[in-house]
Parts: C-alpha cells; sequence; structure tokens
C-alpha cells in the first residue's frame, strides 16, 4: 500500500523548521526595530524636556527682571551685574524697540545695536507686541567663541523693547544634577528601560534607577564602556552595553557635559518575540499535524476505496467469468448430422457478457428446431436467467412442437417469474426435414435473412433473388407483457436455399467512428459471398469477420452470435409393405429394381445409386429370406432411402417376427475347406461385410434391421 | 435367371444369365445332374449377383467333385460376385479362371 503521508510529514517537517526560522527573524527584526524606536523617541522626549527645562527657568528669570525693570530703560552695569548675581545666570541684556542695547552685563554692549544678519535679529520678533518670549539654542559666543551661551528673551507689555537673559553650557552643567537629577529618576523608558546620566569628566552618575541606585555612583560601575568600538554616542546608532549584568540596547547623547544614555534590557521586546515565536511554533505545529493527520486519513481512505474498488473489479470480473462459463456452458456442443440440412452457429461473447444464446435439437426424426435469442440482462443474473429462459423455450417446444404456441406459454411462465425484470428477443423456428419448410414464432428478434440458392434460378433470369430479411410482423419481447399469442408464421426453404439467424451484437456493432454495422451492410456481406462458399460455417466466418474488421479497435460492446441453416434437399425415402413369403420377398426383389432399375433412370447422380442394385439384392435375399423362412412373422417393410451425405442407400428392414439380432451371433469360420463348411449363417456375414453401416434395434415388438450402404 | 447348360464327356458346362439368389438357386440345383459327370465348368460372365442360396449351390457342386476325384472351374465373375467368393472365402475353395 502507499504510504506517501509519510513524504509529506517530512516535507511539512522542514517547510515548518523553514518557516520558524523566517518567523524568528522577522520578530527579531521587529523587535529590534520596537526598541529603536522607543529608544529614539526617548532621547528626543529627553531632549525637549531638557531644553525646555532651560528655557522655562530663563524664561522666569527674564520676566522677573522684565518686572523689576518696569521697561525699556537704560540700565547700569553695577545694576546688571547685581541682576546676574542674583538670579544665577551669565549675561543679561535691555533693548529698546528698535534692538538698542539699553545696558548689559558686559560692558562691550550697551550702544550697540542688534543688526539685521546678527545672530541676534530674531529677538526683534518680541518688539512687535504679539510674541512674548523667544529662547535660542546653546552656541558658541560671538566675541568667545569657547563659550557656549543660551539666550532667552522676554518682551515688556506694550512691545516696548525686551530684556535678554543668558547663560553658558558651563553654567547649565555645574547646576545639572540638582536641576535635572529628579528628571531623570522619574523618566519611563518603556517598562524596563532606564536612563543613566553622568559627568562626562568624572562619570560620577547623577542619575540611576531606582533600584540600582545603591549599587553604582560612578558610570564605569554600570558595565558602561565609552571606548568600547560598538558605542556611538551621536543619538542616532543603537548599540549594545552589558548594564547591571543585563545585555541592554542602547543610544547615547552628549548634552551640556553630560552624557545621557537611554538603556532598554532586550527582555522587555525580546521577550514577547519569543512568545509570539512558541505561540506562532505551537499553532503551526497544530496546523501542519492537522495536515499530516488529514492527508494521512484521505491517503488511508483512498488507498481503502482503491482496495476497495480493486476487489470490486475482482469480484465483478469473476462474475463475468462464471456468467460467461454458463453462457457458454449453456450452448450446444457439436452440430447435427443430416444428410438434408446442414446448421452451423457461433456466439462471440462481448467482454461485459451479453446474454445471446442459440440453440438446436430435433423433435422427432422429420423436424429439428433451432433458435436464437438475446437477453437483456448481463452479469450472473443474466445468464442465469438465459438459462431459465434457453430450458423453458426448450422444454415447451419439445412438448408442444411449435414455436408460436410454445413462446406463448413460455412468455406467460417468465413473466409469472421475473423479479429482475428482464426481457429477451428470441426466434424460434422448427425445419420440416420433408419439405424444407420452417414454421416460426418471432419474439421481438432480428428478422432473419433468406438466402435463396443460385442454381435455383429459373433459366433466363440472370441471378438467383437477393438475400432478403423475413421482415414479417414480430411479437413482443418475452417477459414483457403477459398474455402475449405469438402467431405461427412460416418460410418455404427449397435445397440450397439458407436462413442467416444473428442478434443485434451483429448489426449494432460499432465502429471507431461510432458508425453502426447495420442490416444493409450485412446484406451487402451476404450477397457477396460465392455461391461455393454459400455453406452454413462458411457463411458464419466471413459475417464475424467483416464484423471484426469493420470495428476494428472498438471494444466489442455486445455478444456476436450467428446461425445459418442450409436446407440440402428433400430426403427420398421409399418405404413398401410386404408378406412375410417367397412371393413377398419376390415382390421385394422387383420394388428394388422399380426404384433403381434402369427404368428408374433420372439424373447422372442417379445412376451412382442404381450402381448399388445388386449389393441391395443380396441384402434383400439374405436377410428377407431369414425373415421368411425363421422370423415367424407375417409381413415385412423396406425403407429404402437415396442418402446423399455420404452418398449411398439406406435399406430398413422392419418385420414383426421373433426377436433376433443378427449381429450377435458369431460369424462362421470361412478358412474352412469346402468339406468341413457349415452350410448356413454365410447370408448375414456377407451382408455385414459388404454394408457400410449396419444396427439392429427392437422396438414395438418389431426387429428394425439397417443397412447402409455407400456407392 | 436363365441356363445355358452342355455335357460333353463327363464336363458340364453351365452357362448362367441373371441373378443367383433364394428364388433361383432352386433352379440350378435342378441342373445339376452330376452323375457321371468329372468336371463342372461355370461361366458366370453374364451373372449379376450371387447370394448365399446360390453360394451354397456352388459349394454343394465343388464338394460332390471332390469327392469323385473330378474338377469344377468357375470363370469370369464379375466384381460382385468376385467380392462375394472373397468375402464367404470361397475364393480358396473355388477355382477361378
Amino acid at each position: 500500500m502507499n504510504q506517501s503521508w509519510k513524504t509529506f510529514a517530512w516535507a511539512s517537517a522542514l517547510f515548518y523548521a523553514v518557516l520558524l526560522a523566517f518567523i524568528w527573524s522577522a520578530l527579531t527584526r521587529r523587535a529590534f526595530l520596537q526598541t529603536e524606536s522607543m529608544l529614539d523617541y526617548a532621547l528626543l522626549d529627553l531632549d525637549s524636556t531638557l531644553n525646555g527645562s532651560i528655557d522655562t527657568m530663563l524664561m522666569h528669570v527674564g520676566e522677573s527682571i522684565a518686572d523689576e525693570l518696569g521697561g525699556a530703560r537704560p540700565l547700569s552695569s553695577e545694576r546688571a551685574a547685581t541682576l546676574v548675581a542674583q538670579r544665577d545666570i551669565d549675561e543679561v541684556n535691555v533693548f529698546d524697540r528698535t534692538g538698542l542695547n539699553l545696558g548689559s552685563s558686559d560692558p562691550r554692549l550697551p550702544g550697540t545695536r542688534i543688526g539685521d544678519n546678527s545672530k541676534s535679529a530674531p529677538f526683534m520678533m518680541l518688539t512687535n507686541g504679539v510674541r512674548h518670549a523667544y529662547s535660542q539654542p546653546f552656541r558658541a559666543g560671538a566675541h568667545n567663541p569657547d563659550v557656549r551661551r543660551k539666550y532667552v528673551g522676554v518682551a515688556f507689555p506694550n512691545g516696548d523693547g525686551f530684556v535678554q537673559v543668558g547663560i553658558d553650557e558651563s553654567h547649565v552643567t555645574r547646576m545639572f544634577p540638582s536641576i535635572m537629577g529628579f528628571i531623570f529618576d522619574a523618566w519611563l523608558l518603556g517598562e524596563t528601560g532606564f536612563f543613566l546620566c553622568a559627568d562626562i569628566d568624572d562619570g560620577h552618575l547623577i542619575s540611576n534607577p531606582a533600584r540600582h541606585r545603591n549599587e553604582a555612583r560612578f558610570l564605569a560601575e554600570t558595565g558602561y564602556d565609552p571606548n568600547d568600538p560598538r558605542v556611538r554616542e551621536d543619538g542616532k546608532t543603537t548599540f549594545r552595553q552589558r548594564l547591571f549584568g543585563d545585555l541592554c540596547d542602547c543610544r547615547a547623547v552628549l548634552f551640556c557635559g553630560h552624557r545621557v544614555i537611554a538603556a532598554l534590557p532586550p527582555a522587555e521586546y525580546y521577550a514577547t518575540r519569543s512568545v509570539y515565536a512558541a505561540v506562532m511554533a505551537f499553532v503551526l505545529a497544530l496546523v501542519l499535524i492537522l495536515f499530516v493527520l488529514l492527508f494521512r486519513r484521505i491517503e488511508n481512505d483512498s488507498n481503502c476505496l482503491k482496495a476497495f474498488y480493486a476487489a470490486e473489479e475482482t469480484a465483478r470480473a469473476k462474475d463475468m467469468e462464471i456468467a460467461k462459463t454458463i453462457q457458454t456452458s449453456a450452448l450446444p456442443v457439436g452440430f447435427p448430422a443430416s444428410a438434408h440440412f446442414r446448421l452451423f452457429a457461433a456466439m462471440q461473447a462481448a467482454k461485459e457478457v451479453g446474454g445471446d444464446f442459440y440453440d438446436y435439437f430435433p423433435l422427432d426424426d422429420t423436424h429439428v428446431s433451432f433458435l436464437v435469442a438475446d437477453v437483456s440482462g448481463k452479469g450472473i443474473t443474466g445468464a442465469l436467467y438465459m438459462m431459465t429462459a434457453k430450458t423453458l423455450i426448450k422444454d415447451t417446444l419439445l412438448a408442444l412442437r411449435d414455436p408460436a404456441a410454445a413462446l406463448t406459454k413460455a412468455n406467460a411462465e417468465l413473466c409469472r417469474n421475473n423479479p429482475a425484470n428482464m426481457f429477451l428477443t428470441a426466434w424460434v423456428g422448427v425445419l420440416d426435414i420433408e419439405t424444407g419448410t420452417i414454421s416460426f414464432a418471432n419474439a421481438g428478434h432480428n428478422p432473419p435473412v433468406k438466402i435463396a440458392a443460385s442454381d435455383h434460378a429459373p433459366p433466363g433470369h440472370p441471378a438467383a433473388a437477393p438475400p432478403r430479411y423475413l421482415t414479417m410482423k414480430s411479437g413482443p419481447m418475452l417477459a414483457f407483457m403477459d398474455g402475449i399469442t405469438y402467431k405461427l408464421r412460416h418460410v418455404a426453404l427449397e435445397p440450397g436455399d439458407t436462413l442467416f439467424l444473428y442478434t443485434d451484437g451483429v448489426t449494432e456493432a460499432l465502429d471507431l467512428k461510432n458508425e453502426l454495422y447495420g442490416e444493409g451492410r450485412l446484406l451487402e456481406t451476404l450477397r457477396a459471398i460465392p455461391a461455393a462458399e454459400m455453406e452454413p460455417e462458411s457463411i458464419c466466418t466471413i459475417v464475424r469477420a467483416t464484423v471484426a474488421a469493420f470495428s476494428a479497435g472498438a471494444p466489442q460492446a455486445d455478444d456476436i452470435t450467428v446461425l445459418a441453416l442450409k436446407y440440402v434437399s428433400h430426403p427420398q425415402v421409399f418405404s413398401r409393405s410386404f408378406e412375410a413369403t417367397r412371393e413377398g420377398l419376390a415382390e421385394a426383389s422387383a420394388f428394388l429394381d422399380e426404384l433403381l432399375g434402369p427404368a428408374a433412370a433420372r439424373s447422372t447422380d442417379f445412376a451412382l445409386y442404381q450402381r448399388l442394385l445388386p449389393t441391395l439384392h443380396i441384402f434383400l435375399d439374405e436377410i428377407g429370406s431369414n425373415i421368411v423362412r425363421y422370423s415367424g412373422a407375417s409381413d415385412f417393410v423396406i425403407d429404402l432411402e437415396l442418402v446423399e451425405e455420404p452418398r449411398g442407400v439406406r435399406l430398413v428392414f422392419i418385420d414383426d417376427g421373433a426377436a433376433y439380432d443378427p449381429l450377435s451371433h458369431a460369424d462362421p469360420d470361412t478358412t474352412l475347406s469346402a468339406d468341413k463348411r457349415q452350410i448356413g449363417g454365410l447370408g448375414i456375414l456377407m451382408v455385414k461385410r459388404m454394408a457400410t453401416d449396419m444396427s439392429y434395434a427392437r422396438a414395438n415388438n418389431r426387429n428394425r434391421l439397417t443397412v447402409f450402404k455407400t456407392v | 435367371m436363365n441356363i445355358e447348360k452342355s455335357l460333353e464327356d463327363g464336363k458340364l458346362s453351365l452357362k448362367i444369365d441373371g441373378r443367383l439368389d433364394t428364388n433361383t438357386s432352386p433352379e440350378l440345383e435342378a441342373e445339376l445332374q452330376l452323375d457321371g459327370v468329372k468336371e463342372i465348368a461355370f461361366d458366370l460372365t453374364d451373372l449379376e449377383y450371387v447370394s448365399s442360396a446360390g453360394l451354397r449351390v456352388f459349394l454343394t457342386a465343388q464338394k460332390a467333385m471332390m469327392a469323385c476325384g473330378g474338377r469344377m472351374t468357375i470363370a469370369n465373375p464379375n466384381a460382385i460376385v468376385k467380392d462375394v467368393f472373397d468375402i464367404t472365402g470361397c475364393s480358396d475353395i473355388f477355382t477361378i479362371v
């Protein structure tokens, strides 16, 4: 049995592994992207928060100075210095609405004006009365490039100039631990991520996630190594560092003298990867196992089906074989040997058995019946029904001796017992051997063809009548309808005429183009047979051969049955009764002369019989004198038959004397010399030795001695 | 059946014409007066056939000739007669010339 489900299972496992690898890599990628975007977002957020905090702080400072000054008025350098010191900033300027510096903590600036192309030009927006504050990021100073300073401007009410405060980056750096530490501690990065913030110079940690606070005071203690080649502190590159023992995805940025590191332990996103992978692995495995099981089930089912069909096919083939055996065994074996008719039949069963059969059997010495039938059912049922029908037709025919009456009775029987609703067509004929007349009845069967002998064409006529169908009206099929009475019809055969019967397997044979062999073709085939081959066996052979040639290559759909009967001659039997006396014997001798003497000459064939006359006289003398002398018979009958096949004369002596079988007695010794010879017994010996065939029978209290002599 | 008979110096010549059977053999038997006959010569040229009844007549004559040291000859049997002689073993007994 086929087990390709195993191959399928292996293929599925391989597919599963590849798919899992793909899923794993996809999930890994996804987790990495999630980590990256989380870190990216965290740093962006942090940057704006840190900058925003400084801006807010400077804005508050600017506002308080603006409040204190009350308007755009000149500011002394002392007061500016006091303001700077009080507010812990690095620079303060006051500008009027034209951008003129009214006072500054930087002694170089008072009296200068913000130029159109100056870095401070955007601050002029504060003079239009719309904008209240403006902030600039840290940048290198115009006068001292080493100092990076940030400016925030706050407008006086009514657009009356503005106050500008500045703070150095290094200043912020110094303030960083005190103003920023809490931010980092409160900052959330996912669920497990954290920020590290350490002084670039001394590595002192100003921020530490709560859970690690007591364990590390310097960045180096967390495991972070700024010199690691993987580390890129540009805020855009994700790298890995082992922090507090956990491998973390990190991004780092330098900000105000501090190193800010956002770290996310991979567990956060990679854990979900494992969960997803596990779930998908499980689901996929389940699906694939289901597929494999389904495949196996289907395969098993299909194997079962195949086995079932194979078994079914075997059983069917067996059935067909049995049916064919039944069908074939039902056919009669051998053909009747008669001088007056010749019969031949053949049935070629189709692969799918049809229900054809033929039959022939004598009804008595002078009547022989023959039939062809086609049962509708196939297989064993059909074959058994065929047997029933065959037996029934034979029995009724033997009993009633009339084809029509037999079919009428058989039909009634078949209708009464037909559970499978089968039916059959049949053509049944009885040949009267003495007259050549066939009486027949047809139950829905194909019309037979009568082929007239060519030598019966009257002089002057070019040829015999062509073969023709006996188109007399047919009765219905047998077993089809109850209460049918079939009609008896007749067809006369002259010596040499032939009747050809067949089943629809002949006329309905198909060629490769699905064309029917047809009745026309059958008629043409029969017409084309030369007179010399117009014999039952060769007719059947020729028709079968043409059908086979016609349907060459196409499968045989139905049984092909052919039967041909040729009426050869009227029998020539002459019979006369004589007294069992010497006078009677003389009369019998005269009877022989009368039949076969020179005066009786008829034809050249007849002369052959006449040559037997002396021998026949010897037979008559020996057997007749025995009857007259010894049997005690009152009279005796002589049947003389001129036999054509093999040509000869048959003499039958029938007497009512005592039973006596001359064949049962030992022959006298013919080797003895004359003086020792027994006179007697020689007569029977002579007959025995001269006859071609001799037989004795006792029936109806009569001796019946048959002597046959060929010419 | 017709029999032509002549007797000369103890030689009886018989020419049998027709059929020799149950009906006719008594006639032949009647013609065979064998006193003083030393030789019998049958001419069967025109004998159509012979049945066992006729054969018996020939056999009787043969026995008589053998008994008196005489001789019997059969001339010109046709095929059927010859056949009968052969079948019955008479060909070996009779002198067929």
